[in-house]
């Protein structure tokens, strides 16, 4: 009979059970949405930040320091220090590669251009294809690395394509100084060796770069015979922001507890990805460059904060959406219940019958509700990242509470005046 | 008693003695309109509440001599940044450049003003204390790991003049390292110390209390909050009112605040549009029921002979009263909310929009209108009869 | 020319005959008393009379107008203006006070006047209760502002649906008084009822069975 009536209030009664289900869905899309959009900002944010560029460099153990004083005494000293071109792969490898967006290789020489003047030259990937160890294939370089250039004519310069070796892209101030354009060839030559590049393009960094020769890394290998060598190591990681721990382990990872270090060492950090990147690469350093890690740091921080606040007003909101709803259908039916009661139905039977239609209705509106809420989520990722919120499988459990709760609460009122219901009265219509 | 004094005496009545009912209701127009205020002042905010947090980046603008081998002075710095609206400014730090020698190695010094460098450079991280009296120099890590420097202690700078080769004593002052500058970058190839320790270095502070500062700054560096379209207005005035300035944008930064900001503030765009949407549904159902619960009153009122236009008009005066005094709550609490979050998110006040106050108001009546027009509209097509009979 | 004339009324549900062929006239001042059984028809009746229904087949002449041809509205201007119902549930409004649940129907029907109304409840004797909220009234008290609600437009005929139906023996006695009274002063009464005490102190008394009038007569003891 209990199931009967429960039946026959979901069938004879399909508008107003409708009506709650679509509340509450709407209520449980909206709880789904935000929570899955605010657990997965701070990695769409973080990706974002990518554009600043690399946030750890990696740089011989020998102090860039000396290298650059030395610089200052003899330009073409050959007492530079190196890192080996064929470890670059094994970042790709360590703990957190996954994390690793992008990186790329430096050498960088003096070379004099053919009318005699001087120019800083740079070896690196620019759209290098590399097949990893593990199976994968990653594609890396400056391109990527260095979103804010701008090629102003021609292209960028092509690794995969034919004659790429003899390729070279220049900055703008070089090409306005010198009257370069794409096309062009020009000559350079150091103490090893001379060779004639042709232009693929000339870029707008807006700093430094613009007064530089920017070519594939074996090309300038080449120049300063430094085969199989490059200088500096940039890398674009995805970290999480530092707290007191990281700092700490920064310092030194040494003093840490065993426990402390393991949290750390598997905590996207930025200092336990250099801490990793260091011990795959032989006499490397690699330090977080402050100026990029930092900010990422701050701004992560600061748009999850602001998420978490909408994300609660918003949950404030559908609860109460529900809630009343929920009320006032209870409070509607006061008279059928009354009916109820003077027949003999006690107070508990009667809240466990209203209980379970609303606890029905919540479960239907629910599973709607997550699934309109899982669509507005991708609606958000795709149009603001242009890429697919991940959906959290601990939103599944939250949501459910979260309902079920807010459905309670909100009978409560109701089931409070339904005890209070003296049948005679409500059969009476006062 | 006059016919409309009637009206409101019904309208109020119902509202006040009816009064957890109606507070459920008005609770359910409020939330909607703190949503709604709330998130459309945090949605304006955004943009200059995260750009200053993206002047942890640094200077986003620099400033290089306007033609080849001249410098700038302090006071063409003035003059260029007296076009730049002082609200956004948040630091300038002029820079020097001179090769000096400590421990008898080549070191490049950047002369500065360090209270525009913490501005400017809000990354930097000191290991020991800013230089803040005379003769105190910040080194960074890289030349203090080669030099053997450490905090505290005191070194001998030399100022060597490059361009001078006759043999007159080269000036040497006793400096305190006061701090080591960590930054993962280039700044960390550089011993930092003032304008004023650099002149006495140089021996040119007697020239300077003769004639005045002549130019000698390589660069400055600016952190401004503003946009892309902004920065560039800035870049074109002073390009033509101080051609010896040439202002230039720190691209890497600027792009990507720019990409960066747009993509924060369009999140926070969609999510108060779904939000607010899926609010104003929550409104219109809570509305909805509030009036399908009086089907039976309206009934009653059709069978003292009320016209299906008089029951309307009541029921929306009902309707419209709440909206508007949910629509002020709502004003009061969402302004309250976008408060405590820009306090606790950014640490600062936010600025409320006045225009926002009529505008809450005016959806919170509307879409209560409207939520109650429609299922008012339909009880009034109840038959009176079945409804009094209680069917 | 009655005041209220019903020629060959019929209402069919489907295959029912609610009402079948129903004959009647009553005239102003007259109390009448509908009696019957359940489902003999007398709700359906009630309806009809009250201007919230309208009859499948037959004529309704109030006043001369036949009223079973015009549309809802007209329906409701004429229940608003001519007609004074009282109900078995009282149908207060339950947020407004005695004294403003009788101006609600002043309200719709003209102007409210607050005085008025006040006289309305002092004549059911009502006065002293005239600013408390149907919560706080006994079922009597209600019944009797229901009927203070239904005289304060003058209507021409007050259609009475079991107004003794929710009432202990002393509170229906106070409602049969004031009856008595109202038709002292010429008021035209129609009294729907199953309640023999009821129909016992009406001037006619029809009854309905299976849709039918199986009896129209004076009542003998009336007046005594």
């Amino acid at each position: 009979m209990f199931f009967r009536m429960i039946w026959g209030a979901f069938t004879r009664q399909k508008r107003k059970m409708l009506m709650i289900s679509l509340t509450i869905a709407l209520g449980a899309s909206l709880a789904t949405a935000m929570l899955n959009v605010m657990l997965d900002v701070g990695d769409k944010i973080n990706q974002e930040l990518k554009t600043y560029g690399a946030n750890i460099t990696v740089v011989p153990k020998e102090t860039a320091a000396l290298q650059n004083l030395y610089e200052l005494e003899d330009e073409n000293s050959s007492s530079k220090a190196y890192l080996r071109e064929d470890e670059l792969g094994k970042i790709k490898t360590i703990f957190w590669a996954f994390n690793i967006v992008d990186f790329a290789p430096f050498i960088d020489t003096q070379v004099t251009l053919a009318d005699g003047s001087a120019a800083k030259m740079v070896g690196t990937w620019f759209n290098h294809h590399m097949d990893l160890p593990t199976g994968e294939s990653l594609d890396a370089g400056v391109q990527s690395l260095r979103s804010w250039w701008d090629v102003t004519s021609g292209t960028w310069l092509n690794e995969q394509s034919e004659g790429s070796e003899n390729a070279c892209m220049v900055g703008t101030q070089l090409a306005k100084q010198q009257g370069y354009k794409a096309g062009d060839t020009l000559t350079v030559s150091t103490q090893y060796g001379t060779k004639n590049l042709n232009i693929a393009g000339i870029f707008d960094a807006g700093g430094e770069e613009d007064s530089q020769i920017y070519s594939t890394l074996h090309t300038v290998q080449d120049l300063c015979d430094a085969k199989g060598y490059v200088s500096s190591i940039e890398v674009s990681a995805l970290t999480t922001p530092d707290n007191e721990l990281a700092a700490k382990a920064a310092k030194d990872p040494n003093s840490l507890t065993i426990a402390q270090y393991e949290l750390w060492y598997c905590t996207a950090y930025v200092s336990s990805i250099s801490y990793q990147i260091q011990e795959v690469i032989t006499d490397s350093v690699a330090s977080p460059v402050r100026q990029v890690a930092e900010s990422e740091g701050a701004i992560m921080e600061k748009t999850e904060l602001l998420m978490v606040l909408i994300t609660i007003l918003s949950l404030i909101g559908s609860a109460l959406g529900i809630t009343n709803l929920v009320t006032a259908s209870v409070m509607e039916r006061s008279q059928e219940l009354g009916l109820m009661k003077a027949l003999g139905a006690t107070d508990g039977s009667i809240t466990f019958l209203v209980l379970t239609e609303v606890m029905i209705t919540a479960v239907i509106g629910g599973v709607i509700g997550y699934f309109m809420g899982f669509g507005f989520a991708q609606i958000i990722g795709h149009t603001v990242f242009s890429s697919a919120i991940e959906m959290k499988t601990m939103v599944i459990p939250l949501v459910a509470v979260l309902v079920a709760l807010v459905t309670l609460v909100g009978s409560i009122p109701a089931i409070n005046m339904l005890m209070r219901l003296r049948p005679a009265e409500v059969l009476h219509g006062r | 008693m006059s016919k409309r004094k009637m009206f409101f005496k019904m309208i109020t009545a119902s509202l006040m003695r009816r009064r957890s009912r109606m507070l459920v209701a008005l609770l359910a127009i409020a939330v909607g309109g703190t949503i709604l205020s709330g998130l459309i002042t945090i949605y304006r905010d955004v943009p200059r509440q995260m750009g200053a947090q993206m002047r942890n980046y640094g200077a986003n603008m620099i400033f290089v001599p306007g033609e080849a081998d001249t410098k700038l002075s302090l006071e063409l710095i003035d003059k260029a940044v007296s076009f730049i609206d002082p609200g956004n400014l948040i630091g300038v730090t002029p820079y020097r450049y001179e090769t000096v020698r400590i421990h008898e190695q080549p070191v490049m010094v950047a002369a500065t003003n360090f209270e525009g460098a913490r501005a400017t450079s809000p990354y930097w991280l000191i290991e020991g204390e800013w230089p803040s009296a005379k003769d105190e120099i910040l080194v960074g890590q890289n030349i203090a790991d080669t030099l053997g420097l450490k905090v505290g202690t005191t070194t001998a700078v030399v100022y060597t003049d490059a361009e001078d080769d006759s043999n007159t004593p080269n000036f040497g002052i006793d400096m305190k390292v006061s701090g080591i500058l960590e930054t993962g970058g280039s700044e960390e190839e550089y011993v930092y110390m003032s304008l004023e320790d650099m002149a006495d270095l140089t021996g040119e502070s007697a020239d300077i209390e003769r004639t005045g500062e002549s130019g000698r700054i390589d660069l400055a560096e600016l952190s401004i909050s503003a946009s892309g379209d902004v920065l560039s207005s800035y870049i074109e005035k002073i390009e033509t009112n101080v051609p010896e300035v040439s202002p230039r944008l720190v691209k890497r930064v600027t792009a990507s605040e720019t990409a960066v900001l747009t993509k924060l503030q369009s999140l926070v765009l969609l999510v108060t549009i779904v939000v607010l949407l899926l609010t104003m549904i929550c409104v219109a159902t809570t509305m909805n029921a509030v009036v399908t619960e009086r089907r039976k009153e309206i009934g009653l009122r059709k069978a003292l002979g009320a016209s299906d236009n008089s029951i309307v008009a009541e029921f929306m005066g009902e309707g419209l009263l709440l909206g508007l005094i949910g629509g002020i709550l709502g004003v009061i609490l969402g302004f309250a909310f976008a408060q405590y979050v820009s306090r606790e998110v950014f640490s600062s006040s936010i600025s409320f929009p006045a225009l926002l106050v009529p505008v809450t108001i005016i959806v919170s009546i509307l879409v209560t209108g409207l939520a109650c027009y429609f299922p008012v509209r339909s009880a009034t097509e109840v038959d009176p009869a079945l409804v009094l009979k209680g069917e | 020319m009655s005041l209220l004339e019903l020629h060959g009324i019929s209402k069919i549900y489907g295959d029912l005959k609610a009402l079948d062929n129903i004959n009647f006239n009553i005239d102003n001042g007259e109390w009448v008393a509908i009696m019957g059984p359940s489902g003999s028809g007398k709700s359906t009746m009630m309806n009809i009379i009250g201007c919230m229904d309208k009859p499948t087949l037959g004529q309704v002449l109030l006043d001369g107008k036949d009223i079973s041809k015009l549309t809802k509205k007209e329906l409701t201007e004429i229940r608003r203006d001519k007609i004074g119902l009282i109900f078995q549930q009282f149908h207060l409004v339950n947020y407004l006070t005695a004294v403003e649940n009788v101006m609600v129907a002043q309200y719709y029907h003209s102007i409210p006047d607050e005085q008025e109304a006040l006289e309305a409840l002092e004549r059911v004797g009502l006065k002293e209760r005239a600013y408390h909220l149907p919560s706080q009234l006994s079922g009597g008290e209600q019944q009797r502002v229901c009927i203070a609600r239904a005289l304060i437009n003058h209507p021409e005929i007050v259609l009475a649906d079991e107004p003794t139906g929710n009432l202990d023996e002393a509170n229906e006695n106070i409602v049969l008084d004031i009856f008595q009274q109202l038709h002292k002063e010429g008021t035209t009464l129609i009294v729907v009822t199953h309640d023999p005490e009821v129909g016992d102190v009406a001037q006619r008394v029809i009854t309905l069975e299976h849709g039918k009038i199986t009896r129209d007569a004076l009542n003998e003891s009336f007046g005594k």
